[in-house]
């Protein structure tokens, strides 16, 4: 046994002890790494951000477009237009702070309604070519093997049990039924492929601990 | 004057085949005892040679065909790839500009739309394309093909089927949200969790316990936290009337700003402003794991008799659906994720599963624009339905023309 | 209570400790499992091994240290790949800690013996583009120009000035796109966008929890092929005859899956025949 001389990985060795406590009930152990971790991860996250968004993005392709205007005069520093439309960006981020203050944070709901209008349009073509058109193309097949058959038949019953408009009654609901089936062996199959993923994870927890921290491995 | 140029071109390469032939000649017959002839000679060269604008794309691209050199795959059967040659004129400096190998017999020569690329293909400039049919080491080249320059295309073929498909969904939901405004009430089949809500909440009530609304990993923008909005709005209401406090941690800061709007708004409709408390509805961190650890801390301190889980789940779905579980609360799920699904119908009382997420809070909103386009979804899948039945059919019995129309081009 | 009563109601903690003993106790042996190629796998593999030495491949990885376990094999092993075939690799992540990842995975690989005596060069063998906020729209924009969507690299050098990157524009300049993914942005938004917009040949390796889902896509045109999980893992690692990390933990992990699948026979044992219990 030769356990690691590195402090990091004794503090991350004991941190997944204190996480792998939960298994056996809530605990102050646990409640000390779970509090580190939210607050560890949420400064993180807003560092990331901002040094890779904030700075990059928004001061740097503004400050370029100052930088053209200033030196290269007037008529080119406004007609970069590429790097002055950041400031549409940044008033609508700006908006969003607005919320802070109650009296007129409902101008906020206008960067909302912004990301929310764009993404849904920028989406709706894209879902209907890869993941509708795409996939009834695929789904016409020739009849003709007991594969093609179960694809053909079982994307026909899924349709049925999301028809919202019909009650599921007689010959609807029995195909209905059929839909539900499928839709039950295919979250059979994804939930083996999940208990696989979430045993790779503990794997490789378990090799942290005994192998880089313990030093028990080899 | 252009076409005495051209023709003088094509003599003089005419007297170039010709000492080529002379010098093979010579070759031929010097080697032909030591050698296979077919090492020895170049390919024939290739024939029509046609140049033209790649179809369906902004332009800055020709595509270039010929039909293949009758030493390719037969003959002496020794092409080994043909070089494509760009020139802006007939006898001008031809330049390569890529190759493909035997037995194909298109080249897309793929411009930069920017000036400054040295690749730049300019649109409406004429070029000049010569193929060379070349074995190991020996080459013969095409004659030179006419003209032809690039251009963009407005309208772009291959991708009817969408337009088709687009305009087909659109009207569908137009015409049903316009119904739906003038009064028309359309039917939905009742969804289990949806009828469970309002028992889930009055429990909470009787107990004294609060209810946790978690939105998952979602954005603001994902149509299964929109959807979850919808159903947080009525469940909020409900729970001003039992006067029944509502915790929502969030994962995302904007989705935390509509949920603080979407609750306040719902207590008001409910009377009860003076019930809302914005600092129940807090963000926590954007770290998934963090979250759930977080998320598991609130369930197992706070004892929530009720939990939903509505909108985009990931890795977390299973850990917190079984925490909630251990700690006794009743549990309402649903997502689009489906990888997810399997664990929420494991773990949770009631599960809306895909789209009976969408259907859920159109059920619950009642809003003519949610029903309307829940209906005109139920067209479309129809359609969908419709064309599948037909298709597998027409594939079975070989209407191939049938299949063709789903074809798309990108 | 009977029997199957008490199985019913087992503690959940005894579950836990099967499980974590089925899974550590393997580590510390060295045995390897027999791991069987799919076609799936085998797709990527050959893809990759029929380019042209120079040619240029592109690694997004979209995921972070909570997939390590998983994806970081397949960073490994691929990198490994790409470098002894003499392919150009251009790195980045459409997830903040992705090019972070990926030079984890260059560290690894590059003092690997086999590659460290190619002696290869930043900036001419392989780049790290690094991160840039905006998921899918990213790739829509490195459609149309890589230098648009990148202006530096991850050490904040301009792509300009990159050797690697100065004849490569878009998605026409590069042979092969593989995707690390665990989640939104991931393979799916390379499909959309790469593949079906582009035509981008695209690869994929992805958490087995979200692999399943990307199965309607393999084919020619979308994925040509697909890594899931661990399993994939190892096999890419079989095929390119360099067993490592992911063929070691193959072991545990099947030894834990017999274990899973025990107790979930013995749970619906249980289950049925209380059941019946209740209703006679």
């Amino acid at each position: 046994m030769h356990p690691s001389p590195d402090i990091g990985i004794w503090i991350g060795g004991l941190l997944t002890l204190g996480i792998f406590s939960f298994l056996y009930g809530d605990n102050p152990y646990y409640k000390f790494c779970e509090a580190l971790f939210v607050g560890v991860s949420a400064g993180h996250w807003f560092i990331t951000l901002f040094w890779t968004v904030f700075i990059p993005k928004l001061l740097g392709n503004i400050g370029i477009a100052i930088h053209t205007f200033r030196t290269e005069g007037f008529a080119a520093g406004m007609s970069d237009y590429m790097h002055w439309s950041y400031i549409f960006g940044g008033i609508l981020g700006f908006l969003m702070i607005l919320r802070l203050f109650p009296k007129i944070g409902w101008i906020s709901r206008w960067s909302l309604a912004f990301v929310v209008g764009t993404t849904a349009g920028y989406y709706f073509i894209n879902y209907l070519v890869s993941n509708g058109l795409m996939q009834i193309q695929k789904t016409i097949l020739p009849l003709t093997s007991v594969g093609n058959i179960i694809l053909v038949v079982g994307t026909f019953c899924g349709l049925i049990y999301f028809f919202f408009s019909k009650e599921h009654k007689g010959a609807f609901g029995g195909l209905a039924r059929v839909g539900i089936w499928f839709l039950m062996i295919t979250f059979g199959a994804s939930f083996g492929y999940t208990v696989m993923s979430r045993m790779s994870l503990l794997i490789g927890r378990m090799d942290y601990i005994f192998g880089i921290w313990l030093g028990m491995i080899r | 004057m252009r076409v005495e140029k051209e023709k003088m071109v094509l003599d003089r390469g005419f007297s170039y085949l010709l000492l080529l032939a002379f010098f093979f000649l010579i070759l031929f017959s010097t080697n032909s005892f030591a050698q296979d002839p077919s090492d020895t000679l170049a390919p024939e060269s290739v024939t029509n040679v046609d140049a033209f604008d790649t179809p369906n794309d902004n332009g800055h691209s020709i595509t270039v065909s010929w039909e293949l050199s009758s030493d390719d795959g037969a003959g002496k059967n020794n092409v080994v790839v043909y070089e494509v040659y760009r020139s802006d004129s007939p006898e001008g400096k031809f330049e390569k500009r890529g190759m493909v190998p035997a037995g194909e017999n298109t080249f897309e020569d793929q411009g930069a739309k920017e000036k400054d690329n040295a690749n730049y293909l300019p649109s409406h400039k004429n070029f000049y394309y010569r193929v060379r049919a070349k074995s190991d080491g020996l080459f013969s080249d095409s004659e030179i093909s006419l003209p032809a320059y690039a251009y963009g295309q407005w309208y772009h073929t291959g991708k009817t089927p969408v337009l088709v498909a687009v305009i087909l969904f659109s009207v569908f939901a137009i015409t049903f949200i316009t119904l739906a405004r003038k009064g028309k009430l359309f039917y939905i089949r009742p969804l289990a969790g949806i009828e469970a809500v309002d028992d889930a909440i009055g429990r909470a009530t009787e107990m004294g316990k609060p209810i946790l609304y978690i939105f998952g990993l979602g954005t603001a923008d994902m149509i299964a936290t929109i959807a979850s909005f919808t159903i947080l709005s009525r469940v909020a209401k409900k729970t001003a009337e039992y006067q029944t406090p509502i915790l929502i941690p969030c994962y995302d800061s904007v989705v935390m700003a509509v949920a603080q709007e979407t609750v306040r708004a719902a207590y008001l409709e409910a009377g009860r402003p003076d019930m809302y408390k914005e600092e129940n509805i807090f963000f926590l961190t954007s770290m998934q794991f963090a979250y759930v650890a977080g998320v598991n801390g609130i369930m197992l301190r706070e004892k929530p008799a009720t939990n939903f889980y509505l909108g985009k789940f990931y890795a977390e779905s299973l850990i917190l659906a079984e925490t909630g579980s251990i700690a006794g609360s009743i549990q309402i799920s649903g997502t689009d994720e489906i990888a997810q699904i399997p664990f929420f119908v494991a773990a949770t009382d009631y599960t809306l599963i895909g789209e009976e997420l969408y259907a859920a809070s159109a059920y619950l909103g009642r809003e003519p624009v949610l029903l309307g386009t829940l209906k005109g979804q139920d067209w479309g899948k129809a359609v969908v339905i419709f064309s599948l039945i037909l298709g597998a059919l027409a594939a079975s019995f070989g209407f191939q023309f049938f299949i063709n129309l789903f074809r798309i081009q990108l | 209570m009977g029997f199957f009563e008490r199985l019913l109601k087992i503690d959940r903690r005894i579950i836990f400790t099967f499980i974590a003993v089925a899974i550590a106790l393997p580590l510390f042996f060295n045995v390897s499992m027999y791991v069987e190629t799919t076609s799936e796998v085998v797709g990527i593999f050959s893809a990759v091994d029929s380019l042209s030495p120079g040619s240029k491949v592109l690694i997004s990885f979209d995921y972070d240290p909570g997939s390590m376990p998983e994806l970081q094999p397949m960073a490994e092993s691929f990198l490994r790949h790409c470098f002894s075939r003499d392919l150009k690799v251009i790195l980045m992540g459409l997830w903040p800690q992705g090019p972070l990842q990926a030079n984890w995975a260059l560290d690894v690989i590059l003092n690997d013996p086999d590659i460290k005596v190619k002696n290869l060069k930043y900036g001419v063998d392989y780049v790290n583009l690094g991160y840039t906020a905006g998921n899918e729209v990213v790739i829509q924009r490195m459609g149309s120009d890589i230098h648009a969507a990148f202006p530096v690299d991850y050490y904040g050098t301009s792509l300009d000035e990159i050797p690697l990157m100065r004849g490569v524009r878009n998605f026409n300049n590069i042979d092969f796109v593989y995707n690390l993914s665990a989640g939104y942005p991931g393979t799916m938004e390379w499909v959309q966008f790469a593949a079906d917009r582009f035509h981008a040949r695209l690869g994929a390796g992805n958490t087995a929890v979200q692999a399943p889902l990307m199965y309607p896509y393999l084919g020619k045109k979308q994925l040509v092929g697909i890594l899931g999980g661990m399993k994939g893992a190892a096999e890419y690692e079989v095929l390119a005859q360099r067993p490592a990390r992911a063929v070691r933990y193959m072991f545990g992990q099947g030894i834990s899956h017999a274990v899973v699948i025990f107790f979930v026979i013995i749970g619906n044992l249980a289950f049925f025949a209380t059941r019946k219990k209740k209703e006679s």
